[in-house]
Parts: structure tokens; sequence; C-alpha cells
């Protein structure tokens, strides 16, 4: 198809993102702009390969699926990838380069890094005046533990998010590292996003710091103005909620199956009591209204369990729905890839060829009514679009790349 | 001041619950003009506690408060003729509204998108819901723990011999939230080169699948669901250990540092015989096991070799005793620096108190104390996620009270009488 007949644009066409970033937390920024159709160049250097890729060893197919590797694979598609070598000088001057003609620099090394290497803000700014700028400095660039780190699970522990979680009473655990996938690539995107609209308006670049551990600490709810307010230091709750009953996931046919049931008002539990066919102890007066539901929780549960026992999540999920009931079966990753009807629909995830074999990749959520996008090109192998972005983005000679190879500026 | 601010200028209609009120909360802390629809006895988002100084009383939900910084708010009821007159009228110098209904619900109001889009063509309506505008599923019901059930996170998440264990704090809200204002602000960002506005559809499910990470991925290449392990994970033994005053959360011996650690141990005699020749090379195991460890790209290879971790369970538990006896003897503010000036990303495992108290978090002045002139008080509230040099994150003012702008915006704004407000406000339309 030619580029002409597109009617629309993607969201993000014509911005020009240079992507520093590696391990999770970063690169997920620049996969959303790359997503939705900026042009992101991923700068690597293979002296210090991302994590990501999971070296050494590279990426390892079995039976055609890429499973070392892959999510490198996942964080980067419809990226361009180079190499460079940052602690070349001339791998320095290459970088300025692509700064020069970029929209956005991110980079998620630790606090003064870039500064260190000559790329920093007040260096960049100088290079490209209107040149918007983010990095991700964990406990931020200041203060007294600027210069430690940490990953997500690390930053989760510290702002409090175990102590909330889990069941009452029992040791604090989480496997998981939810900053690295909520609160700090959602925060960057949409602070460079407001930056950009920021600009277009006024002409007008910016310098944007995200401290990881502040950034997280914005999805603690009411935990903090509980504690400065009222000096409640919160505890975990398990499944449960002070304003909703039943709520949590109850016990179903099959090895380990749950399934997820939310209700907050009487018009969803009296729903529920149809949708079970009314059994006698629905409409006993220990479960008349949600203060007496609350204060009878315990035994609710048991007696909404032995509902659900007998019977596939599914059909939990579904028979609760049919009547407005909020339920969800609590799915494990054979349920989201063979049997979730709405994955499959909304095409959740893609399979994509990649050089190395199929990738299983994260496709496009947003969903925009002008300017869809899907997930176009998979991530670059290691330096896949050196020759492109030196020579078509940047103008350098066919001399100046071998120099660059010969040097070791660009590996 | 307009040069202060990201998004002066921009209108928002704010017509979400407890699933959206972050994106537009995100919005209006970056100098949006936000108004909160609030039907005329309020939004029941009031209702959920906590509560100042637990007085249960809609102008004092902790809740409201928290989400709605920086918003104005007015009364209308879009279920009668007049209401949604009204809101049409809002429409017309509005750019974008966040709504967190049911698919179909404006439609039935006729407000519908195309219909909004007619008196305003630059309109971005920006849709928050449990499953999406399409698909089998989009009429389900939802909530955060249904979507964090749904996008095969909360699957994982716990201890084995427990049912899935949900996460504190509405995750699965501030997910779909914090997308929904992506949404927006790409919307925004192109509006000008397409000429008009556009929907936004943005659904919880799918969004929230980014936080369960490995979940469909594992599957898809193994044939294998990934199961709850506590915090048992990635390669080395990471996990949540005692310590004098607390925890602390980090891989045994601190991973990749451990060579750096174990100095530091045995300059306090607690290194017991870890530094000895039998201990060498399942340390080197260990640096190398670590997820991002220095050691896990130089050392990984003598695991692949031959032996690995699993290979010592004896002297892994030896290891682990050592380790655990020397923490017992610190509080979490001496490891967190300890280990980190030696490289060690070892962190604590906070509770509110020790994140209000952080040393780090005052001197940045990251809490921002904002006034409730009505209480005669001064809250302290979580401060910016993010620091822009020219138009900071700013919380302008406390969360409005019920309709506290329907002067402001009906009678001053689009220039209603007096007599026509008070006709409005008889007949409950607003």
């Amino acid at each position: 198809m030619q580029e002409s007949t597109f009617k629309k644009k993607m969201p993000l066409e014509g911005i020009r993102v240079a992507d520093f970033c590696w391990v999770q937390a970063g690169p997920w920024v620049g996969r959303y702009f790359a997503n939705y159709g900026a042009e992101v160049i991923r700068i690597e250097s293979a002296r210090k390969v991302d994590w990501a890729r999971n070296v050494p060893g590279g990426p390892e197919t079995v039976n055609g699926k890429i499973q070392r590797g892959a999510l490198f694979i996942n964080f980067n598609c419809d990226k361009l990838g180079i190499t460079l070598n940052l602690l070349h000088p001339k791998g320095v001057e290459t970088a300025k380069k692509l700064v020069s003609v970029s929209d956005v620099v991110i980079d998620n090394f630790i606090a003064g890094y870039m500064d260190r290497v000559g790329l920093g803000y007040a260096e960049l700014v100088k290079i490209k005046p209107d040149i918007i700028m983010l990095e991700m400095p964990v406990f931020g660039n200041s203060g007294p533990h600027s210069a430690f780190a940490g990953y997500g699970t690390g930053i989760q522990s510290a702002i409090g998010l175990n102590s909330i979680s889990g069941m009452p009473n029992r040791r604090p655990g989480l496997n998981i590292a939810l900053p690295d996938m909520g609160p700090n690539p959602t925060h960057a995107t949409m602070a460079l996003l407001a930056a950009l609209h920021y600009r277009k308006r006024t002409g007008r670049g910016q310098y944007i710091e995200l401290a990881q551990f502040e950034s997280s600490l914005g999805w603690m709810e009411t935990t903090i103005l509980d504690y400065t307010v009222n000096k409640r230091i919160r505890k975990p709750q398990g499944n449960r909620l002070p304003f909703a009953a039943p709520h949590g996931v109850y016990k179903c046919q099959g090895e380990d199956r749950w399934c997820a049931i939310a209700i907050f008002t009487e018009p969803e539990w009296n729903a529920f009591g149809e949708a079970i066919g009314n059994p006698q102890w629905t409409k006993e007066e220990r479960f008349a209204n949600l203060s007496s539901r609350k204060e009878n929780e315990d035994e609710l549960d048991k007696l909404v369990e032995a509902w659900t026992a007998n019977k596939s999540p599914w059909d939990v999920m579904k028979l609760l729905q049919a009547r407005g009931v909020a339920a969800g079966v609590v799915e494990t990753g054979e349920d989201l890839v063979l049997r979730d009807e709405q994955y499959k629909a909304r095409e959740y995830y893609l399979e994509l060829d990649h050089p190395d074999g199929r990738a299983y990749c994260e496709n496009t959520i947003i969903g925009f009514s002008e300017t869809p996008c899907v997930v176009r090109r998979p991530a670059p192998v290691m330096g896949q679009d050196n020759e492109f972005v030196f020579k078509k983005i940047l103008g350098l000679s066919e001399e100046e790349v071998v120099h660059g190879y010969v040097d070791g500026a660009f590996e | 001041m307009e040069q202060g601010k990201a998004l002066y200028g921009i209108r928002a209609l704010d017509l979400t619950g407890p699933s959206g009120v972050y994106c537009t909360k995100l919005l209006a802390d970056l100098g949006a003009d936000v108004i909160k629809v609030e039907p005329p006895e309020g939004d029941p988002m009031r209702y959920i506690g906590p509560f100042y100084h637990d007085d249960v009383h809609p102008e004092k939900s902790l809740y409201f408060w928290h989400f709605n910084t920086s918003k104005r708010s007015i009364t209308l009821n879009l279920e009668t003729g007049e209401g949604r007159e009204l809101f049409k009228k809002l429409v017309e110098d509005t750019d974008i509204i966040v709504e967190t209904f049911s698919p179909g619900y404006l439609d039935l109001l006729e407000l519908s998108y195309t219909r909004l889009k007619k008196i305003n063509p630059k309109l971005i309506l920006v849709s928050i819901t449990g499953f999406g505008q399409i698909g089998p599923y989009k009429d389900f019901k939802a909530s955060d723990l249904i979507g964090l059930a749904t996008s095969g996170i909360l699957y994982t998440l716990g201890f084995p011999e427990d049912p899935p264990t949900s996460l504190g704090a509405s995750q699965a809200y501030h997910m779909v939230s914090a997308n929904a204002a992506i949404g927006a602000l790409m919307a925004l960002l192109c509006r000008d080169e397409i000429g008009e506005g556009q929907w936004v559809d943005v659904p919880m499910q799918g969004t929230n699948i980014r936080m369960s990470e490995m979940v469909p991925f594992t599957f898809w290449i193994s044939g294998k669901n990934r199961k709850r392990s506590g915090l048992e994970f990635y390669r080395a033994r990471r996990d949540i250990f005692e310590c004098k005053d607390g925890r602390v959360v980090c891989s045994a011996l601190g991973g990749g540092g451990a060579e750096k650690m174990l100095e530091w141990m045995e300059s306090e005699g607690m290194a017991a015989d870890l530094r000895g020749e039998t201990y060498a090379p399942i340390i080197a195991l260990l640096m190398g096991a670590s997820p991002y460890g220095k050691g896990s790209q130089g050392k990984i290879n003598m695991a692949e070799a031959g032996k690995q971790l699993r290979d010592y369970p004896d002297e892994l538990d030896h290891i682990e005793e050592v380790w655990k006896a020397f923490l017992m003897t610190h509080n979490m503010e001496e490891l967190f620096v300890g280990a980190q000036t030696r490289g060690v990303r070892l962190m604590p495992v906070n509770n509110v108190k020790n994140v209000v108290e952080d040393i780090g978090l005052k001197e940045r002045g990251y809490f921002v104390d904002v006034e409730h002139p009505e209480l005669k008080d001064t809250l302290r509230y979580p401060g910016p996620p993010y620091r822009l040099s020219e138009t900071p994150w700013k919380i302008s003012r406390r969360a409005p009270l019920v309709g506290e702008h329907n002067t402001e915006i009906y009678e001053k704004e689009l220039g209603f009488s007096k007599e026509k407000l008070a006709r409005l406000r008889a007949e409950k339309v607003i």
C-alpha cells in the first residue's frame, strides 16, 4: 500500500525518540511511543548487553519459538535498533547527532550517568534547544539516596506495597515487579506526552525527572493520607474491601481453580441471589445489608464457596455476569492464551516473525477510533538498523561508518 | 499562569468512577481544567473511606480527596432532558471527556460519541471499561479485583498454600487510568494534524495484562502455567529477610555483590566459614544467579557448564543461615545504606510510617501540604510522580465540595442567569 492512501496517521507519527533505556521500566516508555507511531531509535551497546536479551548465548529458540531474549523482543517491538559505545568519544558524538534530530530523549541509567558520559541535559540542550529529556533515577537526582539504585521488586517493597498486600498476618511476599510495569513506564509516557503538548504550544522543551520511588508511591491510593491524617498504618486485607461483600476469590471445580466475585451494592447482592437460585440463606437477616454481610463475612464466604465449589470458574463467571454481577475467572496463562474469548477477539498478544524464530508479543491495547494502531514489527536484533540510522537519518558517509566500527565506537 | 502548566487551556469533563478517577487526577495535576460532573446528591465516591478523623461524611472522604485534587465540581443530572442539554452546552467548549459507564450507557442517554462529535468535532472521548467497547465480554461487569483476576496476574500472587491474593491500593484501577491518560494525550497531540477528535477505548483487562508480564508468555513458550510462589522468583534466592527492626528484600548475600557483602560481614565477625574454599564455587554461582547482579554476565557460564545452585541444597541453607544472622544485627536503614554503598540493591520493606518518615523524601520535599479551609486544617498529600522543569506537577487546590463551582461555571462561564440557576436547582437538574 502506498503511504498516501492512508487517510489517518498514527497518533505519534512525526515524533522521533532517542531511547537509551534498558531492562524493563525504561524500554516500555519507548515502546508506547513506537507502538503508536513515533520513530523510536533504541540505542544499545554490545559492551554491556541489556539484561532482557539474557546473555550470553543470545536468543535461544526451541521448536521455532524464541525463549531466551523474548523479554527484549516484547519490550522493544516497533523500534529501530542501533549500537553505540558511549564510552568512546565518537560514540558520544554520534549520539549527539541523533539527539540533534530527535524530539525526545529517554534513559533509565543510574543518576548522573548521562552527565558523566557527556550526554546530560545541560549538554543536549545546547545541541537541540527544545529537546525533551526524561530520566528515571530510582531515588531522584538529589537527596541522600540519589546514588542508590534498585529494581521493581525492591521499589515495591520500599513504597510499602508489600505491607498492604497479601493475606493478613502472613509474611509479605510479592513475586512481581509491579513498578516496572505499572506506575513508572505509564507515568513517564504521560509526562512526556504532556511535555510534547506544551512544546507544541510554546516551542519550549524541558527536563523531566521521574524518581521511580516517588512515581510508584503515586499508586498507593489513600495509604499515605490515612497515615498523615488518621495515623493509621494500613495492613494487608487479603481479598477483602471495607465497602464490599462478598468480595474475594472462591474455590471452583478443578485443581487450584478460582473465580473472583465483587459485590458492592444491594441491587448487585439481589442479582447474585437470583443468579444462584435464591437459596434461603441469601434472604437471612445476617446478610440483609452490607454492614451485616461485613459482620458475618466468614460465614458468607463459606456459603458462596459452597455454591462455586462444584462449578468450573468459567461457569461461575458466566452465570453471574449474565445477571450483571462482577465476576472473573482467576485466569492462568493457559486460560488467557487458549480460553479467554475476549483476549482472542481483541488480539491482546500477537505472534510475530523474528529473524531468530517466532516471538510472542503484547499488542497495542489503547484503541483509537481514527488512528488505530497494531504492533507492526518485532524488536531489532542487536545493531539491526545501524546502516539505516547512521546513513539515512544522521547522514554519515560510508567512510565515517566504517571508521566508527573500526574504532569500536559503534559496538 | 499559562507558562507554568503543561496542559493549560485543556478542558476535561470528568464522568469517572473509581476505575477512571486517577486518569483525571493525572490531567488535573498537570494543569488541565478538569470539571467533575457529579449527580445532584454528590458522587458516590464521596462515601468511600477512609474518612477524615474517621468521621463518615460525604465532604470528608480521604478517598475522594486523594483522587480529585486540582479539579472543579459541578452538579448535573444527566438522566433529565434539560440536564443533557446543559451537558451538550458544556461539550461545545470541551477537549476531553473521560467516562467509566458501561458500554452503551451514553448512547441510552442520547450522548453517544457520534452525537457529541456533531456538537464538537474536536472532542476526544476516553471510555474506560472492564473489557472494552467491543468483543464477547464487553458487557461484563468489573472491579479492581476482577481486573487483576482476568488479566492473569492474580493467579500468581500469594503463597501456594493460600488462595490467589490481591494487591493493595487498587492497582488495576491505577493501571487502566494511567493508560487512559496516555490515550487522551495521544489523541490530543494528533488532533490538529488529523483535524478531529476521536474515541479512545481503554479496557482494564487488556491494560492489566502488562502487569501479569510472563503469564501468557510462559504458557506460550512452555505450555506451563506460572504459579504462586510467595517471593522465591527468578534465579537467585531472592527473598524477604527479617532484620533487627523489620524486613529487607534482596538476594541471599546480596547476589551479584556477595563478595562485597562478605567483606562487610567479615569485618564484623559475621561471615562464619563462608570465606573458605568450600563455599567459593557456590558463592560464585550465587553471584551469577542474581537476576541483575554484576555476576550475571560473567559467571553464568559456570552454572551452564556444570553444577547449578540446586545441586548444593545443604550449603545454600547454611549460607542463608549465616546471612540471616548477619541481617539480624542491623536495622533496615543500616542495611539499606550499607548494602547500597557497596553496590548491592537491597531495599527496605517499608510500611507507610517508614515512607512518610523517609529522609530522602523529606529532603527532596516530596510530600505536599494542601489547605482545607473549611476544616481549618492543612493535610499532607503524596507529591509529584514526576518533576517537569518548565511545567511542574502541582496540586492547585484541594478536591472540590459537591457542586462548589456551579455558580462559577454555570453563571460566569456559561452565562446563565441567577433565576435560571435557581430553577435548575429547584428542579434537581443541578
